[in-house]
C-alpha cells in the first residue's frame, strides 16, 4: 500500500484549474445557444400589470422575449426546491429581483441591452424586508423535513428560576448572500422530451429530481453536467428559478439557451443566510455546570415558504444541559428565500459561544475550562454515548500550541503600539450529512484505472481523494488513475452540502476499488499465461502498478499485463451506506483591536479538529484557512443591505458587499488534527468536514475583543464603528 | 449593454473634436467606466479611446511637479520627485484600490470617477444624480458611505477618489483642453456641490479633458501625508480619510492644509479648521479644535453619524505625527 489516504496530496485537477483547460458550466460549448438574460422585478410586493417588449424586440439579435405568458406551466418541485413557487408562472411579485422576463438574443451583449429595454409596469405595496419592519409577530413555523422548530427537554422555565447564576443576552446578525466567485449558469438543450443542463451545481441528481419533476419528465429524460464548480457554499446546492426558466425558455425557443446570472442577480436568486435575532436565557451552578438554555430566535422568512435554515443545532446539544427550550421563530417579510449557507448552525452558534464567554466572565472561570466542565459525553437527545468524541483532546492540543495557559484573566490588560491585544476561543461544531452514494471503478486494458460516479467537487478537493482513495485500493500511482464526477448518468451519489461529501462516498469508492483489486487479482492466477497463476489470491500484493507474489517475488505481473490479455476492462461498482454525525473542533485566537479608531484584525489563529481520518491534510487544512478567512468576514465585515423602503439590496457586488482581502487574513494560522479514524463511519473512518471551521471564529473574535477592550459587541457584524 | 461606438485617437485636437459631440464620453483606463456601463448607470452612445495621446508623463519642474492625465496611477505613486516633494500623492494613490487598477486607471480618470452610493450604481433604484429628479433613497436609505457635509436634500453620496483629496490638500491645478481652449482650474473650483443639481459634478464642459495636473511646489507639501480608514484592510473606499500638509516652525503652524474624503460630497477641504491651527502650536488640544471646527455644521444621517467623531479622531492621528 502506497497509502496516499491522510498524506497533503496536492490537487489532481489543480493545473487544469488555473490553466483554464477545466471546463466550467458556462464554458461548455454548445453550438447555436441563444443568450438568456433575465428581466428582474423592481419592486418587492405587489403584481405585474403590463410587460412592453416592443423596444426589446427592436433591438438587433433580440429573438425573443418570454413572460408569464409563454412559459409552459411548471409543477413547483419540493425539497431541495426550497422556494415555494416558481416565477414567471402568474404575475404576483413576493421580492425585489424576481424574474418577470427572460430575453433571448444571439449575442449576451444584445440580451442584455434586450433585457434593459423591456419595460414592465407594476401595482407596488410598501415592502417589509427586515425584522423591525415585519407586519406581524414573529411565529413559530411548521417543521422543516420533519424536524421540529421548538424543542424541549427537561422543565427549563423552573431551572432558570432555581439557576443559581443567570445570564441573558441578545444577539443579531445581518443578512450575508454566498457570493460564489462562480456565478449560477445554466445552458439547457432539449432532444424532444429529453433535456441536458449544464450547470453550477451542487447535486447534479438533485438538480436532476427538481428539473425533472417541474417539467413531469422521468429522471432518465434529464441529464445535469456539472463537472467543476467555482464555488457554491450552499447557493447552488437546492434547485433554483433560473435553471428552471433557463430550461423552459429553451423549449419554447426550440434552441438551446445560456443563461448567466449577474452578480447582482445572485443577491435575489439562489438563497441567503437570514437576517437573524436570538434572545439567550442561561442558567447555571456556581461552578459554571448549565442547567438551563432557553433560546427564541428569529430568522428572516419569505411570504412565500416559512423554512428555518439556521438551525440551533449546537443550542440543542453540544454541551451537557438537562433543560432546554429552544424556538425557531420567524417573521414573513418581502425578501427572496433564504437558503442554507456554510455553515447554518454559524449564526446561532455566535450567541451560545458568546453567552459562554460572558458566562465565564460572570464566574472568573477560564472560558476554557467552563467549556470543559460542560463537555457532553452523551447526545443531549437520546442519551447515547457520544463515541470517537474527541474535543477535549482538541482543546488540550490548541490551547498548548496557543499559550492558552499565559492568558491574563483580565480586559485591556495588554496594548501593544496603538492597539489592545485580546485573546478568544469557541469550540466549533457542525452536523453533517452522509447521502447514499454508489460508485464504480473500472480498470482498463492500459492497466489504468476509472473512478465513476455522481457526486461533485465544488472546490474542496473531491477529484484528488477520490483518486487517492482508487490509487490505495489499487496500488496504482497517482497519475494512472482518473475520477469522473459531475454527471447525473454517473453512477449516483449524493448531494455535495453539509459536508457530505467525503463521509457520502469514500466508503463506496474504496469498496469498488477494492473490489475491482480483487477481480484482476482473481483474473491473473486464473489466467496460465501470468506468472502468477495458481497462487493464492490471499498472497498477491499490488503495489505502483504490479501484483506481486509476497513469498516468491519474482512471481509478478501488471495490470495493464493481466487485463490487457484478459481484453475487457474490469468494472465493479459499490454501494456503502454511512451515517451523518457531528464533527468538533476549537479555535483560539488573537484579535487587536485599534485604541482609537476601533478598528480590528485579527493576528493569530490555532486550531484543532476532531474529523475522524484525514484524507488528505492539504485540502483539510484548506477548509480551515477558508473558513477562518470567512469567519473573520462574517464577524467584521460582510453584510447585505436591503433598502427599508423600496426592499432593494443596495450592495449587490463584492465593491460594496466586503468580504476578507488577502491583507484581512491572518499571517499565522496554524491548523492541528486529532486524525484518529472514527469507528463508526464507513467512510474509512472519515467525517464530514467542510463547514466545520468557520463555526466558532465569529464568537472567537468577539470574544478577543472584549478581552482587549472590555466591550462586549452582540451584534455582527462589528464594524469599527461599533468600537469607537 | 447598450451598443456604442469606438474611435480611438492619437491627436489631441482629433479627441476634443470627437468628444465634444452629446453622448460622447473619453475613455482611458477603463476602470470605472467599463462598470458603469455594463451597469447601465452610464450608456454613452460613442467613446474616443484617449490612450494613445501623449499625455502619460510625470516632470518635477522649478515651480512644481506637472502629471499627465494620461499617466497611471502606479507610475505616479512610484515616482521618486512625487515620493520625496508631496508624499500625500503617493500615500493616497497607495491607498487607492488594488495593483491591478492602480496599473490601469490614469489619473484623469481618477478625479473624474463617480460615486460609489449603492443607490447611484443600480440602474432600478430611483437617483437624482443619475436621472435628475428621480430622488434620493440614501437619504432615508443606507447612508453609511454617505457625506455629512455638503450634502443637500438632492444628494448627499461623497466623492470616492483619494487622490483628488490629496489633490485638494496641495492646491493643485487642473488643466484642461476643450473646444474653447485650454483651461487651467484651482482644483478647489473643480468639483461642484449637488445643490439641486447633482448630477453635474464639475466645471468640465462636453468634449473637455484633462490633459494634466499641475501641483506647485510649497514647504506644506513635503511634509505631507495621507491616512484612509475602512472596512477592511485594504482593495476599499474610504469610510474617512484625511490628506494633511503642514509647514512648520519649530512647533508651530506657518500654514496648513486640511483635504478630508469620505465625509463630504467634493473632496473636502477645511479652510475652517485650517484657520484654527494657524499660527498656533500643535497641540492636543488645537488639533482638537481644529476636529471640532471641521464638523460645525456636519450633518449625519441614520447609518453614517460615527463619521463625525471618526474623522476628528484621523485628524488627530495625522497631524500628531506630522508633528
Amino acid at each position: 500500500m502506497t497509502e496516499l489516504v491522510g498524506r497533503s496530496v496536492a490537487r489532481v485537477d489543480g493545473r487544469a484549474k488555473v490553466t483554464g483547460a477545466a471546463i466550467y458550466a458556462a464554458d461548455q460549448p454548445v453550438p447555436d445557444a441563444l443568450h438568456g438574460v433575465l428581466v428582474m422585478s423592481t419592486v418587492a410586493r405587489g403584481e405585474v400589470l403590463r410587460i412592453d417588449a416592443s423596444a426589446a424586440l427592436a433591438h438587433p439579435g433580440v429573438v425573443a422575449v418570454l413572460t408569464h405568458r409563454d412559459l409552459p406551466k411548471l409543477v413547483v418541485p419540493h425539497f431541495p426546491y426550497v422556494k415555494r413557487f416558481i416565477p414567471m408562472q402568474g404575475t404576483a411579485v413576493h421580492h425585489v429581483g424576481q424574474p418577470v422576463a427572460i430575453v433571448l438574443a444571439t449575442t449576451l451583449e444584445q440580451a442584455q441591452e434586450g433585457a434593459a429595454l423591456v419595460s414592465v409596469d407594476y401595482r407596488a405595496e410598501k415592502p417589509s424586508v427586515v425584522i423591525d419592519d415585519a407586519r406581524e409577530p414573529a411565529f413559530l413555523p411548521q417543521p422543516f423535513r420533519d424536524r421540529p422548530n421548538e424543542i424541549r427537554r427537561g422543565d427549563a422555565a423552573s431551572a432558570l428560576r432555581e439557576a443559581p447564576v443567570r445570564l441573558e443576552a441578545r444577539y443579531s446578525s445581518a443578512t450575508r448572500h454566498h457570493n460564489p466567485i462562480e456565478p449560477h449558469t445554466t445552458t439547457a438543450r432539449w432532444d424532444g422530451d429529453r433535456v441536458t443542463l449544464f450547470e453550477s451545481a451542487q447535486g447534479v441528481l438533485v438538480t436532476r429530481t427538481v428539473v425533472a419533476t417541474a417539467f413531469g419528465l422521468p429522471p432518465e429524460s434529464v441529464r445535469v453536467v456539472a463537472p467543476y464548480l467555482g464555488g457554491g457554499f450552499g447557493a447552488k446546492g437546492p434547485g433554483w428559478p433560473h435553471t428552471l426558466l433557463t430550461a423552459a425558455a429553451a423549449r419554447v425557443a426550440r434552441r438551446p439557451v445560456r443563461l448567466v446570472l449577474s452578480r447582482a442577480q445572485m443577491y435575489t436568486s439562489a438563497g441567503h443566510r437570514a437576517e437573524y435575532r436570538q434572545h439567550l436565557r442561561i442558567g447555571a451552578t456556581r461552578e459554571g455546570r448549565l442547567t438551563a438554555i432557553a433560546e427564541t430566535s428569529t430568522a428572516q422568512l419569505t411570504a412565500t415558504e416559512d423554512s428555518v435554515f439556521n438551525r440551533s443545532d449546537s443550542t440543542i446539544g453540544l454541551y451537557t444541559c438537562p433543560n432546554l427550550h429552544v424556538r425557531h421563530e420567524g417573521v414573513r417579510l418581502d425578501v427572496a428565500s433564504s437558503s442554507y449557507m456554510r455553515s447554518p448552525e454559524t449564526t446561532s452558534h455566535f450567541g451560545l459561544e458568546t453567552a459562554l464567554d460572558e458566562l465565564s466572565w460572570q464566574l472568573s472561570i477560564d472560558p476554557l475550562e467552563l467549556r470543559r466542565r460542560n463537555h457532553a459525553e452523551f447526545n443531549q437527545e437520546t442519551g447515547e454515548r457520544l463515541t470517537s468524541k474527541r474535543l477535549l483532546e482538541c482543546y488540550a492540543m490548541a490551547a498548548e500550541r496557543f499559550g492558552w495557559a499565559r492568558r491574563q484573566p483580565r480586559t485591556g490588560a495588554t496594548k501593544d503600539g496603538d492597539e489592545y491585544v485580546g485573546w478568544g476561543m469557541a469550540t466549533e461544531t457542525h452536523t453533517f450529512a452522509a447521502m447514499p452514494s454508489t460508485a464504480s471503478v473500472t480498470v482498463g486494458v492500459d492497466g489504468k484505472a476509472l473512478a465513476q460516479l455522481a457526486t461533485q467537487d465544488i472546490g474542496t478537493g473531491t477529484y484528488t481523494v477520490v483518486t487517492q482513495i482508487v490509487a490505495d485500493a489499487l496500488g496504482l500511482p497517482l497519475r494512472d488513475v482518473q475520477a469522473q464526477i459531475g454527471d447525473s448518468a454517473l453512477p449516483p451519489a449524493g448531494l455535495s452540502a453539509a459536508s457530505a461529501t467525503i463521509p457520502s462516498i469514500s466508503g463506496s469508492v474504496d469498496q469498488a476499488a477494492r473490489a475491482a483489486r480483487d477481480a484482476v487479482v482473481a483474473l491473473a492466477v486464473a489466467d496460465r499465461h501470468s506468472p502468477l497463476f495458481g497462487a493464492a489470491p490471499a498472497e498477491i500484493e499490488t503495489r505502483d502498478g504490479r501484483l506481486v507474489h509476497l513469498r516468491d517475488r519474482h512471481r509478478h505481473d501488471t495490470y495493464r499485463a493481466v487485463v490487457g490479455r484478459a481484453g475487457e476492462p474490469v468494472r465493479r461498482t459499490a454501494t456503502v451506506l454511512n451515517q451523518g454525525g457531528h464533527t468538533y473542533g476549537v479555535v483560539f485566537l488573537e484579535a487587536r483591536v485599534h485604541a482609537r479608531f476601533g478598528s480590528v484584525r485579527v493576528t493569530r489563529v490555532v486550531t484543532a479538529h476532531d474529523l475522524g481520518r484525514v484524507m488528505n491534510r492539504r485540502t483539510a487544512r484548506g477548509q480551515v484557512l477558508g473558513g477562518v478567512t470567512w469567519g473573520i468576514g462574517h464577524a467584521l465585515m460582510e453584510h447585505t443591505v436591503f433598502d427599508r423602503n423600496t426592499g432593494r439590496v443596495v450592495n449587490p457586488n463584492l465593491s460594496t458587499y466586503l468580504v476578507p482581502v488577502n491583507a484581512d487574513a491572518p499571517p499565522e494560522v496554524e491548523t492541528l488534527f486529532v486524525d484518529k479514524p472514527d469507528p463508526a463511519s464507513t467512510a474509512m473512518g472519515a467525517r464530514g468536514f467542510g463547514e466545520t471551521p468557520i463555526t466558532g471564529v465569529p464568537a472567537a473574535i468577539g470574544n478577543a475583543i472584549y478581552h482587549a477592550t472590555g466591550r462586549r459587541l452582540r451584534d455582527l457584524p462589528i464594524t469599527q464603528d461599533k468600537l469607537l | 449593454m447598450k451598443s456604442f461606438g469606438y474611435t480611438a485617437v492619437r491627436d489631441p485636437g482629433e479627441a476634443v473634436r470627437l468628444g465634444g459631440r452629446p453622448g460622447t464620453a473619453f475613455i482611458a483606463g477603463g476602470t470605472d467606466l467599463l462598470n458603469l456601463m455594463k451597469d447601465g448607470v452610464t450608456r454613452p452612445d460613442r467613446l474616443v479611446d484617449v490612450n494613445g495621446l501623449e499625455l502619460a508623463w510625470v516632470t518635477e519642474t522649478a515651480s512644481g511637479l506637472r502629471i499627465g492625465g494620461l499617466a497611471r496611477m502606479r507610475a505616479v505613486a512610484g515616482h521618486g520627485s512625487v515620493r520625496r516633494g508631496w508624499p500625500v500623492l503617493a500615500e493616497a494613490l497607495l491607498a487607492s484600490a488594488s495593483p491591478q487598477v492602480r496599473n490601469m486607471a490614469s489619473i484623469g480618470g481618477n478625479l473624474l470617477q463617480r460615486t460609489r452610493c449603492g443607490y447611484f450604481r443600480d440602474s432600478g433604484s430611483p437617483c437624482n444624480k443619475r436621472v435628475p429628479g428621480s430622488g434620493c433613497p440614501a437619504i432615508d436609505g443606507w447612508s453609511r458611505g454617505h457625506a455629512v457635509l455638503g450634502g443637500s436634500d438632492a444628494c448627499i453620496a461623497t466623492h470616492p477618489s483619494d487622490l483628488a483629496v490629496a489633490m485638494v490638500a496641495l492646491d493643485a491645478v487642473v488643466l484642461v483642453r476643450g473646444s474653447g481652449g485650454e483651461r487651467r482650474i484651482p482644483i478647489g473650483e473643480f468639483y461642484l456641490r449637488p445643490g439641486t443639481t447633482p448630477h453635474v459634478e464639475n466645471v468640465l464642459r462636453q468634449g473637455e479633458l484633462i490633459t494634466a495636473v499641475e501641483v506647485p511646489r510649497t514647504g506644506m507639501a513635503r511634509r505631507s501625508r495621507y491616512l484612509k480608514l475602512r472596512d477592511r484592510a485594504t482593495f476599499e473606499f474610504a469610510v474617512v480619510s484625511v490628506a494633511a500638509a503642514v509647514e512648520l516652525n519649530e512647533r508651530r503652524v506657518r500654514d496648513v492644509r486640511l483635504a478630508f474624503g469620505g465625509i463630504g460630497t467634493t473632496p473636502w477641504r477645511s479652510p475652517e479648521a485650517e484657520e484654527v491651527l494657524r499660527g498656533k502650536d500643535l497641540t492636543a488640544d488645537t488639533i482638537a479644535r481644529a476636529g471640532r471646527a471641521l464638523v460645525r455644521d456636519a450633518k449625519p444621517r441614520h447609518d453614517n453619524e460615527f463619521k463625525v467623531d471618526l474623522v476628528q479622531r484621523a485628524l488627530a492621528e495625522l497631524l500628531e505625527g506630522l508633528r
